[in-house]
């Protein structure tokens, strides 16, 4: 049952990640800055933490294929970056404490990564020439603020959805 | 050094390296078509985005009424006295379209470039993280939209299609950093002569359009209205693009390079029109040529 709901979870965030910018109030913001909401890494990474390593890393890696085919249009660089991010925050985590406060941070840490990841290979390939400086001022800071807020929001659920899964995955 | 090959992260590691850029390469080649898995997921995806897109765009839509009533009696006003002139512009739009279509018959040409067939659509989702301005629409090939169409809204032209799916299409904006986006225009100075040059880049600064290859001697004034001239082949004439607000000589004097400003805002995008050119295109008719040379 949980398996279901597991697999309608990550489709709703897929979908609602691009929903969020589409029609919620980030417009108030103007072109100043950019946010973009990062519900999917949270989930993985709080998957990876509280539910399996190992799942999560998959889950990280069909999610990442879809997010480039479906939105991107550019396939490889989040079917590489959301595994290996979920791998390091899973190494990472063994050396601290495992608990929502310290997981929120480290996903913070991670989305960052991720953003700075992401900016390098798409200057690569000049998908985009934004200067460096104006990414970490327009984008990376705005970002890294929008998801702690999110982070806050949706972890202790996540966290108790996840633990529930995992227990349920144990008993069979 | 067995103990190299031996060690299996690092191998997994290489190959994914390996993989990552093999597949990065593929999916950045000018492909006339995307294959037949990628279309399958973004189709099935647009799926679910056009069921959750429906819901959340009512919600949005009230609260935005709901703002929007707060200064309904100065807009009234402002309308009203609009509406005297249009009834005016109204009559005066049919007389000169009954004109044109008659001095066309005088002449016997009957189509011309500024012909479209306007397909209607909704934008169910957006590009997620935001880098590369894409948008999803509701409507694909079943439609009868193909790659490179042009997309409008009622202010004007914000992009062309980039690929096209069964039921969904996607759209590329005029503000991507794309070097292949080039779109003939014309800028429209009233009474004296058009001038030609092509849309090339986006000032991301400055939120403008460059407007490059305009002739040295070309006198451009702010607040002309730029157009597109059809003359690209794909798109058709007299699509709004925006208004010029700064002209400026390139960097090695020969030409001008004008910024103009979109019409349309690229940020907020609910409904647009896919332009179909019913003249034909130049790429198009290959075909018929190749038939009859078969004969």
């Amino acid at each position: 049952m949980k398996k279901y709901l597991l697999l309608l979870l990550f489709l709703f965030l897929f979908v609602f990640e691009s929903i969020f910018i589409e029609f919620l109030p980030l417009k108030m913001f103007g072109n100043e800055v950019i946010l973009v909401p990062r519900f999917l890494m949270i989930a993985i990474l709080f998957f990876t933490i509280f539910g399996d390593v190992r799942q999560g890393i998959i889950a990280g890696f069909i999610i990442g294929l879809l997010f480039d085919v479906v939105y991107t249009g550019v396939i490889g660089i989040y079917l590489v970056f959301f595994p290996l991010i979920a791998f390091l925050v899973s190494k990472v985590m063994k050396v601290l404490q495992t608990n929502v406060v310290i997981l929120t941070f480290v996903s913070i840490l991670a989305i960052a990564l991720l953003e700075f990841a992401v900016y390098e290979m798409n200057s690569l390939i000049k998908i985009t020439n934004m200067e460096f400086l104006m990414f970490l001022k327009k984008r990376l800071l705005p970002t890294m603020i929008l998801n702690l807020i999110l982070t806050v929001i949706i972890g202790y659920p996540l966290k108790r959805f996840f633990e529930k899964y995992k227990k349920e995955v144990m008993k069979d | 050094m067995p103990q190299f090959f031996l060690n299996k992260r690092l191998i997994i590691l290489l190959v994914s390296i390996i993989i990552l850029v093999a597949l990065i390469g593929f999916s950045l080649r000018d492909r006339e078509q995307l294959t037949w898995p990628e279309q399958f997921l973004k189709d099935t995806t647009g799926f679910v985005q056009h069921i959750l897109a429906k819901p959340t765009g009512y919600i949005t839509g009230f609260f935005e009424d709901v703002k929007g009533l707060t200064n309904t009696y100065e807009e009234n006003k402002e309308l009203k006295k609009r509406l005297d002139e249009l009834a005016q512009l109204e009559v005066d739009v049919q007389l000169l379209a009954k004109e044109n279509a008659e001095l066309r018959e005088m002449l016997d040409k009957q189509d011309s470039l500024r012909n479209f067939k306007p397909i209607h659509a909704t934008v169910i989702a957006r590009n997620a993280d935001r880098w590369e301005e894409l948008l999803i629409i509701n409507k694909g090939k079943t439609n009868g939209i193909e790659k490179n169409m042009a997309v409008v809204t009622a202010n004007g032209l914000i992009g062309k299609i980039k690929s096209t799916q069964q039921f969904t299409s996607t759209v590329q904006l005029l503000s991507a950093m794309d070097p292949t986006n080039r779109i003939s225009a014309e800028i429209l100075r009233g009474d004296e002569e058009s001038i030609y040059g092509t849309i090339e880049g986006y000032d991301e600064k400055r939120e403008l359009l460059k407007l490059k290859r305009i002739p040295n001697d070309a006198k451009i004034e702010k607040g002309q209205k730029v157009v597109t001239s059809g003359m690209g082949g794909i798109f058709p004439a007299g699509l709004p693009i925006g208004e010029v607000v700064d002209v400026e000589p390139d960097e090695f004097g020969l030409n001008q390079t004008a910024y103009v400003k979109p019409g349309a805002n690229l940020y907020d995008i609910r409904n647009v029109i896919v332009v179909e050119r019913e003249m034909i295109q130049p790429g198009k008719n290959d075909d018929a040529g190749e038939e009859e040379e078969d004969r």
